[in-house]
């Protein structure tokens, strides 16, 4: 790749590449506000101003230079940190503090504003504008996030956004001039699936997310990367939290994946990792007709006691599973099966599902498949089908025990009523459902936002959640449950982390040979054989 | 409220040819936007309604925004009616030099409204203007869509009463 | 005595001229074309670029040169855009054209799109000139009957269209990317450049915009004149004539068609007949209200691009706005920066932040609330829009707010606060 060098240190980029889009790909920061990588460039802050002392054929550029909007070129050499650049941000920033208002102590931007940030490096302190600002009012302008447009810096973000973004085009700039200013189309609500992204892109506090306002100040917030596991899309985000509360989602950059952006129902998701009513805090044991706190050891205990006694045979046992459980919960379910009862009947809904078809990139993350490892299972041959036939039939017949992991066929009233016969009904999952209420063991499981795992989105790239927040006490991660659990039943399971159990799936499962745990890093890793998912059908978007 | 004090009105049928050949002179729908944009800001007696606009908007094939964004960005597109005659006073910097200031502050105080606003009998509307490209001939106004050179507040105020007749 | 060099208004200074498209072939109009319609596009390109004519809109560039960029072999139409858009206050020379001589530049437009190879040309007028826009469309409709427009015009098999397009009342639509979003039916806001029209223009297409005084020369570079006899207008590099518009205290203030070597002084007092009332000469903006004005003892100096470029001035679009003695130049700054605030289109942040700004800054001054410290601050906001916008029009709002304050400083002393 050819090379221009930024402050003395070579820079490759790419050809046709712009300064700032090559610098910032190199770790390189200009500050800037109007340029986005996913959306055009229309050069307007000013911000990123540089001083180009050589373009490439020994002579200079006449003036500083946005940029943003200047390929790069090779020999060429770029400063941004010289006095004159320095005056060239000054000003910008001046320009724009005029009229922005200083409310920065009850602006929920605060902390993560660049213009704060700037102003910090490049401010000079003290306004000499003595003059009243431009005054507008706080507007409620969609179902997700509201706009403050005196704290607009019109860098035209958000009309690109929906312009180029989701093509919805329902946000626009108006007036001209020093009355310039973005909103929808008279006063009309915003109704795209996406908003949120239009408070993250927002450089400062004009847009934010309704659901986040006043709710904590975001330096106090700690940040883990992790994946929504919203829906098969599998956006990789981070998960925001603070004293054990998780406060928001944020879309993390996955060109593979999501590139910027994410739904804002996935944003919504975060609700469910504070969920305390439903939550199961302890293991639980049926005592006549109540379930009551026992020890793991108990649990664990009277599971192997009952299933000894029973000894079940093949078609005598059933598990059942979401397709919320990770790559090494339904793998070590699977083993559990085949290991200790040479039964293959571990079953998972499959339904069909739609994946949106589009020209704009950000609809095709919306899929109808709720649940973020339908491919996993299939990778690892769960056995299911659309209409559960495979389940109807074993159902029916004499069933001894059954394993619940998560909250599958939680629609499927026939399915309740038959497994609640068995003698033995494990739950073991994060919250209370349809299957705790049958259960004659609960094992509380985990978040996760509590755990790790490895998840296969719609793709068949295999990414990983992170620990975020501490888990409940009692409360342990699905696969150490499934692990226990061999291991009380006498068999070798000995798995102390996930790595491990991804690393036995690697070897036992095609679909991941060869790979390993710390392969998959922040990027994902594609399935080492992938495969034609039969439930899927492509639509056309409807608008 | 006037709630139904403007109905909606099409194109009529003339107009509507007119638009129709307007679009045939461009690649694109969309270029045709700000002509006629404007010839429906006359067929609706100079103002633009939503109503109007979203029918632009469909006939041009562009987003409400866009045509949102294009009438507010525009000087010549107006969001509330004007007088029968719209007086467009230029006190750019020739008009300026010779009068053109005070040549407002005289209609102003003739018609006892302000720049921006109509009379109360909707006869007369006053419009500040940048430069109107008739700096030799200063001070100019546009009378609607006639051009006045070398005005001064007594031919201003001849024209006036002409128009109030 | 300095009189006028009649190249473009050889027809409007006749008194028995009549505007047909009668009147004009009988003033010997559209013979150039027919010539033209003979020669090779590169070969009337050539001939531009050697008569050295500058595009006469303000930034005067090299027409020749801005053809001869015109991407070649695009599967892409190419387009011709007049820009009649005339704003800048000051002037009103095209104006004049349209009005009273619209074939003239209509040929010239003609010979343009023939020469890039446009085949549907548009005339990007500011809508408030109704008069000019009637017109020109009636004589595109004499054209048009006469079949000089359309399918194959004097037998040639060049196919021609031409479009008067009405803007809608935005001054920084004269800039020429901003035009072009304009045409497009977008808000009329400039564009990053590169790419350059010449390679995106209109919807995305090769494009040359060039002004209706600039191909209104083109019959008389390519026809009769010649190159030749236009370089001989004016000094090397400022080849032709211009056409000046006159205003302000002047005597008699109009539009005038001049050499490129006469002296401000000679067009103040011989052309414009002297300041007006007897009075003295305070200060002159010699090229449209953006270029940076002069005081009465600078104006011994030839009125073209490079002369006035040389005392850091511009000719811009050759508009002079002669003021008096009696002038309140801090009102006049008033009005100019004004102007900027208005016209802004408000993306860049230095321009849409810093011409409001330095409005209120003067408005503090005429309330008398004037000091040394905000002297200061109005020229260092001015200059800080120098340069720092995508187009011109900060430049356009900071050169003249530099440049009174420079020159009449005691103007501004008269507003400063009573101590």
């Amino acid at each position: 790749m050819p090379v221009f060098h930024i402050d003395d240190q070579p820079v490759e980029f790419e050809p046709g590449e712009k300064i700032l889009s090559a610098a910032l790909r190199n770790g390189k920061k200009i500050p800037h506000y109007c340029y986005h990588p996913g959306m055009s460039i229309v050069a307007t802050c000013r911000m990123c101003v540089v001083e180009i002392v050589d373009l490439g054929n020994g002579r200079p550029a006449p003036k500083l230079q946005t940029a943003c909007s200047v390929d790069a070129a090779d020999g060429m050499k770029v400063e941004t940190m010289n006095k004159k650049v320095e005056e060239g941000r000054k000003l910008v920033n001046e320009f724009l503090l005029i009229n922005h208002p200083l409310d920065c102590p009850i602006c929920d931007q605060s902390g993560e504003c660049t213009l704060q940030d700037y102003s910090f490096e490049y401010g000079s302190g003290k306004s000499e504008m003595d003059y009243s600002k431009r005054v507008y009012g706080w507007r409620n302008i969609g179902t997700f996030v509201s706009l403050e447009r005196n704290r607009c810096i019109q860098c035209s973000r958000c009309d690109r956004f929906t312009r180029e973004i989701t093509g919805t085009n329902e946000f626009g700039m108006f007036n001209r001039g020093h009355e310039l200013t973005v909103d929808t189309y008279t006063d009309r609500p915003m109704t795209n699936k996406f908003q949120g992204n239009m408070a993250d892109i927002c450089p400062v506090g004009a847009i934010t997310e309704k659901e986040f306002r006043f709710k904590r100040r975001v330096w106090k917030l700690k940040k883990n990367r992790s994946i929504c596991t919203g829906c098969s899309t599998g956006c990789n985000v981070t998960i925001e939290h603070d004293r054990n509360e998780v406060f928001r989602l944020k879309p993390h950059e996955n060109q593979n994946v999501n590139k910027w952006w994410m739904c804002d129902e996935g944003r919504l998701s975060y609700r469910i990792m504070n969920e305390r009513k439903t939550r199961i805090n302890s293991p639980l044991g049926r005592v006549g007709q109540n379930l009551q706190d026992i020890s793991w050891e108990e649990a664990y205990r009277a599971i192997a006691e009952r299933i000894i006694e029973m000894a079940p045979k093949e078609n005598e046992v059933i598990a059942l599973t979401d397709t919320h459980a990770s790559n090494e919960e339904l793998f070590l379910l699977k083993k559990l099966l085949k290991d200790g009862f040479l039964s293959d009947n571990v079953f998972c809904p499959l339904p069909k599902w739609e994946q949106i078809e589009s020209e704009f990139f950000i609809n095709t993350l919306i899929t109808t498949d709720k649940s973020p490892n339908r491919a996993g299972a299939l990778a690892l041959k769960i056995k299911g089908d659309a209409k559960n036939v495979g389940v109807k039939n074993l159902i029916d017949r004499k069933l001894k025990m059954a394993i619940i992991l998560g909250c599958p066929f939680e629609k499927e009233n026939d399915f309740h009523q038959k497994i609640k016969q068995t003698q033995l009904v494990i739950h073991i999952g994060a919250y209370h459902n349809c299957w705790s209420d049958i259960a004659d063991v609960v094992l509380p499981g985990q978040n996760y936002s509590e755990k790790k795992g490895t998840f296969t989105n719609k793709l068949q790239q295999v990414q990983t959640t992170d620990i975020a927040v501490q888990a409940l006490r009692r409360s342990r991660p699905e696969w150490q449950i499934l692990a226990e659990l061999g291991q009380a039943l006498g068999y070798k399971f000995d798995f102390n982390n996930v790595n491990q159990v991804f690393g036995a799936m690697s070897e036992e499962i095609k679909a991941f040979s060869g790979l390993s745990f710390d392969q998959i890093g922040d990027k994902g890793i594609k399935l080492t054989k992938t495969f034609k998912d039969n439930g899927m059908k492509l639509v056309k978007e409807t608008t | 409220m006037n709630i139904l004090k403007t109905r909606i009105k099409l194109f009529s049928k003339e107009i509507q040819n007119q638009v129709n050949e307007l679009l045939s002179r461009y690649p694109i729908k969309q270029n045709a936007l700000i002509p006629i944009l404007l010839l429906a800001q006359k067929e609706n007696d100079g103002w633009l309604t939503e109503e109007w606009m979203k029918h632009v908007a469909d006939c041009c094939e562009v987003p409400l925004t866009q045509v949102e964004g294009v009438v507010t960005f525009y000087t010549m597109f107006r969001l509330k009616p004007p007088g029968k005659y719209h007086l467009q006073v230029c006190t750019c910097v020739p008009c300026c030099l010779l009068g053109g200031t005070e040549l407002l502050e005289y209609t102003e105080k003739k018609l006892k409204t302000h720049a921006g606003y109509t009379t109360a009998d909707g006869l007369f509307s006053i419009e500040e203007m940048e430069c109107l490209g008739a700096c030799s001939y200063a001070p100019a106004i546009i009378v609607n869509e006639d051009y006045h050179e070398q005005v001064t507040p007594e031919k201003m105020e001849k024209l006036i009463n002409n128009l109030s007749k | 005595m300095v009189e006028e060099t009649l190249v473009l208004f050889k027809n409007i200074r006749k008194p028995e001229y009549s505007k047909t498209l009668e009147g004009y072939k009988k003033a010997g109009g559209f013979q150039t074309l027919k010539k033209v319609f003979g020669m090779k596009p590169e070969k009337v390109i050539q001939t531009v670029k050697d008569s050295g004519i500058r595009g006469r809109g303000g930034a005067g560039f090299p027409t020749g040169l801005k053809w001869s960029f015109m991407q070649k072999g695009s599967s892409k139409p190419s387009y011709l855009i007049a820009n009649a858009d005339e704003s800048e206050p000051g002037t009103c020379k095209d104006r004049e054209l349209m009005l009273k001589d619209p074939h003239l530049f209509l040929e010239g437009m003609m010979i343009g799109c023939y020469a890039v190879g446009c085949h549907h040309g548009y005339i990007y007028i500011r809508g408030e000139y109704f008069p000019a826009i009637k017109s020109l469309n009636t004589a595109i409709e004499e054209l048009y009957a006469d079949g000089l427009l359309g399918q194959d015009p004097m037998g040639s098999d060049f196919h021609l269209d031409l479009t008067v397009h009405s803007g809608a009342g935005a001054y920084i639509c004269g800039e020429e990317s901003a035009l072009l979003d304009s045409l497009e039916g977008k808000r009329g806001q400039p564009r990053v450049k590169p790419p350059f029209p010449a390679i995106s223009g209109f919807n995305g297409c090769p494009t040359s915009v060039n002004n209706v005084e600039t191909l209104a020369y083109m019959p008389f570079i390519l026809g009769d004149g010649g190159v030749d006899a236009f370089k001989s207008f004016g000094p090397e590099n400022n080849s032709g004539t211009h056409l000046v518009s006159l205003s302000g205290h002047i005597n008699n203030p109009g539009v005038y068609e001049l050499r490129m070597d006469v002296s401000m002084r000679d067009i103040i007092y011989e052309i414009g007949g002297g300041i007006r009332n007897g009075k003295k000469l305070k200060g002159v903006i010699p090229g449209g209200s953006s270029s940076s004005v002069m005081t009465a003892d600078e104006v011994d100096v030839l009125y073209n691009f490079d002369e006035l470029a040389n005392i850091d001035t511009m000719l811009g679009s050759s508009a002079m706005m002669v003021f008096d003695e009696d002038t309140d130049v801090v009102k006049l700054l008033l009005r100019i920066t004004k102007f900027y605030a208005h016209e802004s289109c408000g993306q860049c942040t230095p321009c849409r932040e810093g011409t409001h700004w330095s409005r209120n800054i003067i408005r503090d001054f005429l309330k008398g609330n004037g000091s040394d410290e905000k002297l200061k601050r109005l020229d260092r906001v001015g200059g800080n829009m120098l340069g720092t916008t995508l187009c011109a029009l900060g430049d356009a709002a900071a050169l003249p707010i530099q440049s009174f304050v420079k020159k009449f400083p005691n103007d501004f002393r008269k507003y400063y606060a009573k101590k």
